[in-house]
């Protein structure tokens, strides 16, 4: 037990990277240090968009998801430069290995930020101590600036790291939430996006205090349970556990979709579920994951819901494929009654690389065109380990999507 | 209708034909036994209309006396209570009796049923068998060619040819073959003189109908008489019937997808690869198509493996009796692995291998009659 500790409470920071690929392009080439950069998806193409900027650029006003043209008016000094994964991910490989020094239950959250869990942490110092020698050695071996927010659960870390930056070291205690939180404008609460925030300035909440003390039952009614979760969190409650694994888990991927009004028509019915399928196989393959069960939602026009899936024998990712369970499952299921909604959701998904594929007698043959790379591949992998190599279609060239794809699937390899 | 005899005798008889009765059939009565008696004998019959079997309890056999009393009759009795009762009377013999109203008493000690039951009228005639090709085998090889197949025919609905198991006469060779697309099952023994002429070249026998006549056969060398219809198969034993109709639709031709040249073969014991697969399926995901892998070490030894990162590792080397050709690894079910060890009937094994992207064949050393063949699982 820490001597720092309330009994029972937990200690957890937020490790939140300042604008991390621009800082990753400063470090990498130090003479860009003190200037305006930005990567930007596409700089080629005129539609391309501000994907992170470094601090100088953000003073002149550059922002995140600004077109190119716009960020060049307000700074026309701006040095614009195409994303670099590789070194991205490096980056981030590093200093997540960093925090990992300190404890094992350290919860990547996405390429850039991530939570600790230090309550048993004791023997590195206090938790300043520990933040102030994190922030220092993400300092002095990777040349990268970051956050780091103090607190008593995940929600209030990362309130707290981002009250400071860059280079920031912040402590939430939840006696300091009235003051330091309830004045903050509502769409600065992590957790609520820019459709949340209008729900709710709608029945005058604007500040985190107001939501504080709302009408419970009115959130409820407005948001849902995530109404409940978000008032008891502005009240500065928490109780998710730092997960190491969380960023290895996704156990399902679907896609739902309201019609734009009650139908019978098998036609709007079957370009919907074409959609959702088209959908969930996108980030299935953004993932390089695939399925084995199939579950199905589908809302008549009085509200009532059902789900229903069913177990594949063989695992699914593409769209044609789901499609057709997902009209298989429909066909077994729809009573001929208007519909208002249809989900379509990929369970029981695994990765590829855990993937495996029983040969068919009938069909084995068609895998022999990739049977000498193949032995190639088991080859290098004993003798290298599993990361040296794999196919190339399970990393297509990504499509540049802001917090779906990349930042989320950093730490896929 | 009345009979009076052994209730051990009558037991065996209702638990045959109940084989046959699913309570699932859209003809009302086939979910009830018919049981007709004769001056000589009480026939029991138990159908799903796919298979039907019979039942003969003779009056008398090999000098002993089966039933003491018989007054001719027919009726038919719901298959659901009339099995159950028998089996719980009290006495060792049982007194059925029936009146002109279908009302059955079974008396046994001081205890009396009385049951409904239904106008043995009104049960379907079912077809008569025409065949002119029949042929014979000993009970106990039937058996063994039904053990040794039939487990690898397919569950799944989507080529329902293969829910059968496939059996043929060719080259002085009568096979039996069933696969399931990921592994394939064949047994065939050479067909006696007698059997030379047969006129029938290949039918498909739904495998839970095969199922079902392995549970029900005694395991003894005496003869069964097969005989084979257009739509059906019937088998004759002393005092048993079966008939199943034949699946409809062309078997896939098998020989040609069995692989006839290996890279690599290896000799092991069939038990030690049995035990040390059995063993690394512990570790293995059935999600995962429980995926061990084999990989050989020099001539004497292969390691048997299984990973599942977020459960753990096994890893093995055993001892083989020897190896030929090129170094392997290969990834395969050991749940196909073991269903095909078990049927070994030998001591040893020889294994050929020929890539690890292709089917590889299993058999005794000894024999070739039998023959197991795997598809391979591929990794990513």
């Amino acid at each position: 037990m820490s001597k720092w500790n309330p009994k029972n409470g937990r200690v957890i920071l937020h490790v939140d990277m300042n604008s991390f690929y621009a800082s990753v392009e400063a470090a990498y080439d130090p003479s860009l240090k003190g200037k305006p950069i930005a990567i930007a998806g596409n700089p080629e193409e005129r539609k391309g968009i501000i994907v992170t900027s470094s601090y100088e650029a953000r003073k002149k006003g550059v922002k995140t998801t600004m077109p190119l043209w716009q960020a060049k008016k307000l700074c026309s000094n701006l040095i614009v430069m195409r994303p670099n994964f590789e070194r991205y991910r490096k980056a981030s490989k590093e200093m997540f290995n960093i925090l990992f020094r300190f404890t094992p239950f350290v919860e990547p959250v996405s390429i850039d930020e991530g939570y600790m869990d230090i309550t048993e942490c004791e023997e590195y110092g206090s938790p300043i101590d520990i933040a102030n020698q994190i922030q220092k050695i993400i300092y002095q071996e990777l040349d990268l600036p970051c956050s780091i927010g103090i607190a008593p659960n995940k929600f209030l870390a990362k309130m707290a790291s981002d009250m400071k930056k860059p280079n920031g070291i912040t402590i939430l205690r939840k006696r300091n939430v009235q003051e330091k939180l309830w004045p903050l404008s509502i769409d600065h609460m992590y957790g609520v996006g820019e459709k949340t925030a209008l729900k709710l300035q709608e029945i005058n909440i604007n500040t985190i205090g107001d939501l504080a003390s709302a009408n419970r039952a009115q959130l409820k009614q407005l948001l849902g349970i995530n109404g409940e979760k978000l008032q008891d969190r502005a009240n500065g409650l928490d109780k998710r556990a730092v997960d190491p694994e969380s960023i290895h888990r996704f156990k399902s991927i679907g896609s739902s979709q309201t019609l734009p009004y009650d139908t019978v028509e098998v036609q709007d019915i079957d370009r919907l579920l074409h959609t959702l399928s088209r959908n969930v196989a996108n980030r299935l393959s953004r993932k390089d994951a695939a399925g084995q069960t199939l579950q199905l939602m589908i809302r008549f026009h009085n509200r009532k819901t059902i789900t229903r899936s069913k177990k594949i024998n063989k695992h699914i990712d593409k769209e044609e494929e789901i499609f057709v369970h997902a009209k298989i499952l429909f066909e077994e299921n729809w009573d001929g009654t208007a519909i208002r909604l249809l989900g379509v959701t990929v369970q029981d998904i695994i990765t590829k690389e855990q993937m495996v594929t029983q040969l068919d007698l009938f069909s084995y043959q068609e895998h022999q065109e990739d049977e000498k790379l193949y032995e190639v591949m088991t080859h290098l992998k004993d003798k290298y380990g599993d990361n040296i190599i794999r196919k190339a279609s399970f990393n297509e060239k990504r499509k540049f999507d802001l917090k779906t794809s990349f930042q989320k699937d950093f730490l896929d390899d | 209708m009345k009979i009076i005899m052994n209730r051990d005798r009558l037991i065996e008889s209702v638990q045959h034909v109940m084989k046959a009765i699913s309570q699932k059939t859209t003809i009302p009565i086939l979910t009830g036994i018919k049981i007709e008696a004769t001056e000589t004998q009480v026939k029991l019959t138990g159908s799903d209309s796919d298979i039907t079997i019979e039942a003969v309890i003779p009056k008398e056999e090999e000098g002993i006396i089966l039933i003491d009393e018989i007054v001719p009759g027919s009726i038919v009795l719901h298959a659901k209570y009339f099995p159950e009762i028998i089996r719980k009377l009290p006495n060792e013999m049982v007194e059925i009796e029936s009146d002109d109203k279908l009302q059955l008493s079974i008396r046994s000690g001081h205890a009396e049923f009385h049951l409904n039951g239904q106008d043995a009228e009104e049960y379907p005639h079912l077809p008569l068998l025409q065949s002119d090709s029949s042929f014979s085998l000993p009970n106990d090889l039937l058996k063994n060619m039904i053990r040794q197949t039939v487990f690898a025919v397919s569950t799944s609905e989507t080529r329902p040819i293969l829910t059968g198991v496939n059996i043929k006469v060719e080259d002085d060779h009568l096979h039996f073959i069933a696969t399931d697309s990921h592994r394939l099952a064949a047994r065939k023994i050479p067909l006696e003189v007698d059997q030379a002429n047969l006129s029938f070249s290949q039918v498909v026998i739904p495998g839970k109908s095969l199922n079902e006549l392995n549970k029900i056969l005694e395991d003894t060398d005496e003869k069964i008489e097969i005989q084979v219809g257009e739509n059906q198969i019937a088998f004759q034993a002393e005092h048993l019937y079966f008939v199943t109709r034949l699946l409809e639709g062309k078997y896939p031709e098998t020989s040609r997808l069995i692989p006839d040249q290996s890279k690599t073969i290896i000799h092991a014991d069939t038990k030690t690869l049995l035990q040390s697969v059995d063993r690394a399926s512990l570790l293995a995901r059935e999600s995962q198509n429980n995926v061990v892998r084999l990989e050989t070490k020099g001539n004497e030894v292969v390691e048997i493996t299984s990973n599942s990162p977020e459960i753990g590792k096994v890893e093995e080397e055993i001892t083989i009796k020897g190896m030929e050709g090129e170094d392997l690894k290969i990834s395969f079910s050991s749940k196909y692995m073991i269903d095909a060890l078990k049927i070994m009937e030998s001591d040893q094994v020889k294994i050929e291998f020929t890539g690890a992207m292709r089917p590889f064949i299993i058999k005794p050393v000894d024999n070739d009659q039998i023959l197991q063949l795997i598809l391979p699982v591929r990794t990513y």
